[in-house]
Formats: C-alpha cells, structure tokens, sequence
C-alpha cells in the first residue's frame, strides 16, 4: 500500500512502478472496489488522504475540493449555502456490502448518477476541471474553475466514468446547483410496463417539468411501504418552489390513473431507495444496471422476465433498469443480447454474488473498431497499463 | 496567424487527387475550379483567407468514409466544414487540405417523443431541430446567436452554448448519440437514445473538439418540453459593480434563470440606436433576466428578482407584460453585434470566461487597455454564467488598427486566465486563440492533450493548425520521460 498526499507522490509512485513493471491499482475509500474486474494488481496506491475542500463559491456554483473528499463531507458542506450535487450520487454501500458512500473522485470515476440524471445530467456533465497525473506519472490539468469553457479538449468527459484507468486526479471543480425549496411525489396505477412508459412519456410531454419519474413493480413498492394494488406504480418527482410544485402537481393529478401523492419527506425517503437500489438489496443473486431508451424497456423486460427468476425495477423514465437474478453467465448475456436488440444501450454487472465476473465481463464488451480506438486512448495516458490495468476491460 | 507550410508535393497532385475523390463520389460532389473553391475559403473569422486544395460535398457516410480512408492513405490533410460559421477559424482552408463539407447531410431522419429525441444528419441547422418540433410543444435548447445558419455537426464539434445555457446546458449536455468517421474511415456509433453507455465518453471528448478527432456523420439529440411561460427583466444599473453584485445575488438566492445578460453602455446605446427596444440610455450597464416555467413559479420568481434588483441599487426595471415586450426586450440584445457594427467599420468579438464575481475588476482592466490601444470597447456579457463578449471597435482601413485590436483582445484573454477564467467560453479557439493556449495551459498540459489526438489521428491529418499552437510528431509526444536516468521498460515497443 502506498499512501500518497500530493500529485507529485503520485508522479514518483507511477514512475516507480514503471521501473519495477508494477500494475496499481487506485483506491479512495475502496467503496466501489466491487465494481468492474478485479484483476490481480502488485500494489496499490491510497489516495484517500487527499482531501478536503479547496474553494467553494455558492454564488459562482462551483466547488473545487480534492478527489478524495468523502461525499457526507461534500454533503455537509453544500448544506450550509442550501446547494447540491443535481446529479444525485447514488450510494451503492447497500447493495455492494461496501463501509460508506466513498468518495467525489469515486463517483466521478464511476460516472455515478441518480434519479435526476434524467432530468439534469450525469456526473460528467457537473465536472468542469481538474489537476492529475497520468500513468505516464506526469501531471497535467484539464477544463477551469468556471461553468462555460471549451478551451482546449473536454477531458472531463473521458475522466468521467474511466474507473481510474487513466490518471490519478487531485483537484476537481464540480458545478453545484441551488437545492430545490420542495419536491413532492405523484403515484401513477399501471396494469404494465408498456403502459407505464407511455404514462411517463405523456408527462414529459406537458410543460409541468417532472424531474424523475422511476416505475416499480407492486411487490417493490411495497417494500417501499407503498400499499397499492396496482401491477405498476409510476413515481413522479416535482421539484422546485413550494406554490409551482403544487400548481404542477394540480395539473398532473388530472391525468388517469393518479392514485396517490406522496409529500416531501415519504417523497424523499422513497427516492433515497430508488436512488440507492436498496429496494434490491435484498434480492438473491446478482444485480445489474442496464442502460436503453426508455421505450425500449418494456420490450426488453418481456423478452427476458419468462426464462430467469429475476426482479427488477426502472429508473430515468424506463431508461435505467436495475434488475437482479441468479448468478452465472446466461442472464447479463441474455440482457445484453436483448439490448443489441432494441435500438442500443448497455448492461454491467455491479453486484457480483457468486463470481459470474469468471465467466462473462462486467462491462459491456466494445464493438472492434470502439474497442482498439479505447486501447489507443488508453496508450495515450497510461502506455504501460500503470493504472487499474484491465479493470474495465481486458487490456484497458 | 502562422499557418502549418503547406506541402507543396500535396498541392501539384491537385489534379489527380481531384480525379480520385471524382472515382468515389458523384462528380458533382467534387469541387475544383477557382471560383467554386472561393465560396469556401473562410468561416465566421472572416479576417482570414485560404483557398481549398479541392472541396468535396458527400451525400452519405459511406462516401465520407471513402474520402477520409483516400485521404489517409495518402496522408492528405482533411478540415470538416459545416455552416462555416466559426467565430474562431475552425473551418479555415488550408491550401494543401481537401474541405469536407457536410452541407448535403441536410436531412432529420427521426423525431422520436416517446424518447424525447430528434436523430439528425450533421448539416441540419440548429433552429431547424427546434421548427420540427415546436408544433408538439417540444424545442432543442442550446441556442447560439447564429441559429439560424450555423449546424449541428458544426455545435458538437464547437460545443456551442448560447443564451439560454445557464440552465440548460451547452451542446455537450443535450447530445445523446453520434455516428462518427475516423481519419481511417472507419464508422463508430457512441451513445444513442439511452443516456449512459457505460464505457470512455469518447462522445464527450468529440464534443468541443473543433473538427481535429474525426467528423460527426449523425446526431441524436435531446429535445425538452417547452416551458408553459417565458418573462423577462430590464434593469438598469448606474453603476457595474452593483450590476455584478445583483447578478451574484440572484443565483445566490436560489435562483436559475434561463438567461440572463449584461450589456455596457456604448452596446446599450448602440442597440437603443438600431432597435429602440426602450432600454435606459443613461445606464452604466443593463441586465435581461429571464424566468421560464409554470405562470405562478415565473410570477413568484419575477417578484424576487425585482426585490433583489432594488435590493442591489438598480436604477431602473421593468417586467415584461406581454410575449411581444419580453422579444424587444431581447431585440437590443440580439442585435447588439450588427448595432455595434453601425457605429464602427470594424469590430472584433472575443470570448472569454470570468468567475463573475471578477467582473468589476474585468471592466477596470477593460477601461484602461481602451485607453491603452485608442480603441472602444462594448461589452455584451452572458452574465449568468461568467461569459465574456467584447467587441472591440477598429477600422482596418487605418493602418496598424487590426493589429492593435487583436492586441487589445489577447490582453482581454490574458485577463480573463489571470483572474481565474479561460480563453474561450463558447466560440472555441481555432485559429483566432491557438497562440495564446499556452497562458492557459502549460507544455505538459498540452502535450497530453495532443497525446489524445494522436489516438484518434497519428499523422495529425484532420484540421491541423487549429487549437494547438505546436504540432509535435505522435511518435514523440509518445516517448516516456527518463526517471531517475532510467527509461522504463527500455526494450518495449513504442507506440
């Protein structure tokens, strides 16, 4: 273990490690350490200590901190001026056995992102800038500290969801956003899934701005203490100032099927569940985190619910399906094949319960062409496969 | 502006290379002649001037695939072209490079709602995704002022932002999917109509990336309900720092507006000559906020920009009543560029970034490098979001004076990266700010950033000239640095 303070330790570590040939892999809080492969490193490099908030400017919205800021520190501190990270950060702990929530650079890493994601972007799309050094243990810094820049490449966007694969980063800038004055929940009844997103769709196409809108089976919301007999429960979250929300809510209610609405705290405490997949934790076997268009969800969860014992609920309007079922090969290959199918997306693998990683990949192979021009840009920051070598994919 | 030497041996086989793209596209497809090139030889930075090697118009990607995997073969430089509206030079001929334009890719190929998104071949103008939807309700919301003309290949390879961004978001967060065709030619489908796609956002990095990876075939791209109701704020301030302040103070309370904008005085008056959109001549600056939402949220938050406005020492405010006083309010601001145009031969637009609480201090700087040049300048300013527009007024019939101006411009450059800004916010950095990336950026910065170009495209075929102020050989930038008199493993295979 080799605990470094500053970029320019993590310069001299990656450089040793390029003359005795070592393969590191990064850790922060090791919170996410489940995720992806697990392939055997010689060492590994704790940037948990790099930590701590460097800047922040609630009236600029943005906050620069250090990569391994724990997210209740970041929590904490946004707080005091009533601001948020808008893409939610999901909490894997739960489902993934892990001791806390991890850290910024963790989720950044991971691209991790919640209910609002629909609605306000992903994690790539709040990193603005910030400082690393590469595989090549040379330091070099990307973007600014301020919300519109396009000088020079995006390298955000590629640090963002590359596990770790290309640079040890330090400092980031983070777009923070005003927290909304209260959100409210509106409980849909739906007899399918079809009909589920057709529901969904119809809101999204009235101006009464829904901020996210997840789909849960029955048997689900009951786990959330939602008492319905409906097949399906469509949520949908508003946001916003308290006399909006409520005109919005008015019209929505309007609609059919409109069957209860929950206020702000059951409204907050369901999401915190949908946000954390903790309405799976305690399903048998492995989880998976599929990607699609929203339309194409129903199709896909009717070609695959008949054959595998499996639960599953969506998230992102039907765009994001967290589903679990036993462990093995035959079922991510099935959800992969049935995403090709319809129109695109991608499924991984994020809990493993009984080592289905040995026989399938956790993320979503790559088509040849995607595949070497990933190698090439892999080469282009770490040419030795210094940084968590392979956790992706084989290779990368 | 030092352009890459052209390669001479490139520019005497025009001819031949000419008859070679004519073997994979329509002949019509193929231009050759002077006069044909001509209308291609500048973009939106029209100061700079270039002849075309040859111009070639594709109608499909397989021919695009069959001009880039030509041209690599034989090491021919390529520049993408879309609209050519480029404020910074990115689609600037050179004269040993074929110009690719995508003008025939004019065609939306799916309006798709159930999944809130348009897919579109690279040449369709911006406004033109917004006009195939408005009738259902639904717009495309980056907007920048040359909507009207300017693509959206052209968007995702500048990352093009607009008004309305503050709450929005620039192209690069309402993209969902590309088709792209690498230098080799070969074609890569990244994202779609799901929103994570789970591996590197090679999306992202193409977006922004000024035509120097590969060349955008196909876009899908969000579209959004449009807001119930949409009012705006005149402001007016005696003084810039209390405008700044207040701007501060709007966010500070919570509030996202969709827009909001800040012009000086000669853009406030300048726009009150042209348009008489009733702005307050008198005032030091002049703030437009705009709220979008339901009736009662924009009532309620109108009320609380007011209040914060006053609050700050505004000198005058008015709120629009009606849809058509709210799109005057927004004509003077719209306008501001042709209305400085009126009172000056020349103007030269910047952009830069600021954290907006360094806008007082911008404006002093602003004031004494006018008094050092001998030129005015008007500033119209995406206030919301710490963008800069100054639009320095000269005459190029004077001699000396374009120099001077861009003079004056790369002070206001340096300025913004001293006070904690960026070069350019929106307009990207082409050729207009190449030479000035290494204020921003160190050698090592940029070389990683090269680094990444070589991944895409080793023999730097595609735009080069542009972004970079040094183009280093892909072979060098990939060589490791000595440690401690020690290369590491000495007897691998560089790439």
């Amino acid at each position: 273990m080799i605990e470094i303070q500053t970029l320019d330790e993590a310069a001299e570590a990656i450089c040793d490690a390029q003359q005795k040939k070592h393969r590191l892999e990064v850790r922060g809080l090791g919170s996410k350490r489940a995720l992806g492969r697990q392939p055997d490193f010689d060492d590994c490099l704790d940037v948990s200590s790099m930590q701590g908030i460097v800047d922040y400017q609630p009236e600029e919205l943005v906050l620069t901190l250090r990569a391994g800021t724990p997210l209740d520190v970041i929590q904490a501190e946004l707080d005091k001026a009533n601001q948020m990270l808008a893409f939610e950060p999901a909490d894997l702990k739960g489902i993934l056995g892990s001791a806390s929530a991890g850290t910024i650079g963790g989720v950044l890493a991971t691209n991790l992102s919640g209910p609002r994601r629909l609605t306000a972007g992903a994690a790539r799309d709040f990193l603005l800038g910030f400082d690393a050094v590469s595989g090549r243990g040379e330091r070099f810094k990307s973007g600014g500290r301020v919300m519109k820049n396009v000088t020079g490449y995006d390298l955000s966007k590629l640090i963002c969801g590359s596990y770790g694969t290309l640079a040890v980063v330090d400092e980031v800038t983070v777009k923070t956003l005003p927290r909304p004055e209260t959100s409210l929940s509106l409980l849909f009844a739906c007899d399918d899934m079809v009909s589920a997103v057709a529901k969904i769709a119809a809101i999204f196409a009235s101006p009464h701005e829904p901020g996210a809108a997840a789909i849960l089976p029955q048997f689900l919301a009951k786990r959330a203490n939602i008492d319905t007999t409906a097949a399906f429960l469509v949520v949908i979250r508003l946001e916003g100032i308290d006399l909006s929300v409520k005109d919005r809510a008015a019209h929505l209610c309007k609609i059919g099927g409109h069957v209860d609405s929950l206020p702000q705290n059951p409204s907050a405490a369901l999401w915190a569940q949908i946000r954390d997949v903790d309405l799976l934790r305690d399903a048998a076997g492995d989880i998976w985190k599929l990607s699609c268009a929203p339309s194409a969800a129903p199709a896909i969860i009717a070609a695959i619910a008949p054959h595998f014992d499996m639960s599953f609920y969506a998230d992102w309007a039907g765009g994001l399906l967290w589903l679990a079922a036993p462990s093995g090969a035959a079922f991510g290959a099935a959800l992969r094949d049935q995403v090709a199918a319809h129109g695109g997306g991608y499924a991984q693998l994020i809990r493993d319960a009984a080592n289905s990683k040995a026989v399938l990949s956790p993320f979503q192979p790559l088509p040849p062409a995607q595949a070497s021009l990933t190698k090439r840009v892999k080469s282009a920051f770490d040419p030795l496969g210094v940084l968590n070598f392979s956790r992706m994919h084989d290779g990368i | 502006m030092q352009m890459p030497e052209p390669d001479q041996k490139i520019i005497a086989r025009r001819g031949a290379i000419c008859a070679a793209l004519r073997a994979v596209l329509p002949a019509t497809s193929v231009i050759e002649s002077d006069e044909g090139r001509r209308a291609y030889d500048a973009d939106g930075l029209s100061a700079y001037r270039q002849l075309p090697l040859a111009v070639v118009l594709p109608e499909t990607v397989e021919q695009i695939a069959a001009i880039m995997k030509y041209c690599h073969q034989e090491g021919i430089k390529v520049v993408p072209r879309g609209s050519g509206t480029s404020l910074s030079g990115g689609a600037l001929p050179l004269a040993d490079a074929v110009l690719l334009g995508l003008g025939k890719f004019n065609r939306i190929l799916e309006i798709d709602y159930a999944n809130r998104s348009v897919v579109a071949q690279p040449g369709v103008t911006n406004l033109a995704i917004t006009h195939a939807v408005q009738a259902d309700g639904f717009y495309y919301a980056p907007d920048p002022s040359s909507q009207i003309a300017c693509s959206v290949g052209g968007n995702v390879a500048e990352n093009s932002g607009g008004v309305h961004c503050l709450k929005y978001g620039l192209t690069t967060n309402n993209l969902l999917g590309i088709e792209l065709v690498t230098i080799e030619g070969e074609i890569l489908r990244l994202g779609g109509k799901h929103l994570d796609a789970g591996d590197y956002d090679l999306m992202g990095v193409m977006t922004g990336s000024e035509g120097l990876l590969g060349v955008v075939s196909e876009v899908t791209l969000r579209i959004l309900q449009k807001p119930a109701t949409q009012r705006a704020v005149l402001v007016g301030f005696d003084d810039t720092t209390a405008a700044a302040t207040a701007v501060g103070d709007v966010i500070g309370a919570g509030i996202i507006p969709a827009g909001m904008e800040m012009m000086d005085g000669l853009a406030i008056n300048a726009a009150e000559d042209f348009v008489h959109a009733g702005y307050p001549r008198d005032a030091a600056a002049l703030i437009i906020v705009e709220l979008d939402g339901p009736a009662v949220e924009v009532d309620a938050l109108i009320d609380r920009v007011a209040k914060i406005m006053e609050k700050a020492g505004a000198s005058s405010l008015k709120v629009s009543t009606s849809e058509e006083e709210r799109n005057l309010f927004w004509a003077g601001r719209k306008s501001a560029f042709p209305a400085v145009g009126r009172i000056s031969p020349d103007y030269l637009c910047m952009d830069g970034t600021i954290p907006r609480r360094r806008l007082p201090d911008m404006m002093v700087l602003m004031s004494s490098l006018s008094q050092k040049y001998g030129l005015r300048v008007a500033n119209v300013f995406h206030a919301g979001d710490g963008n800069l527009h100054p639009l320095i007024l000269f005459d190029a019939n004077q001699p000396g004076e374009l120099q001077r101006a861009e003079d004056f411009g790369a002070d206001i450059l340096r300025g913004c990266v001293d006070m904690g800004g960026v070069l350019t916010g929106e307009h990207g950095v082409g050729v207009e700010k190449r030479d000035l990336m290494g204020i921003q950026f160190t050698e090592d910065d940029l070389k990683q950033q090269q680094r990444l170009k070589c991944a895409f495209d080793a023999d730097h075929l595609l735009n080069p000239g542009k972004v970079f102020p040094h183009l280093h050989r892909c072979a060098e930038l990939g060589r490791l640095h000595v440690h401690k008199g020690k290369m590491p493993f000495p007897d691998l295979p560089r790439f």
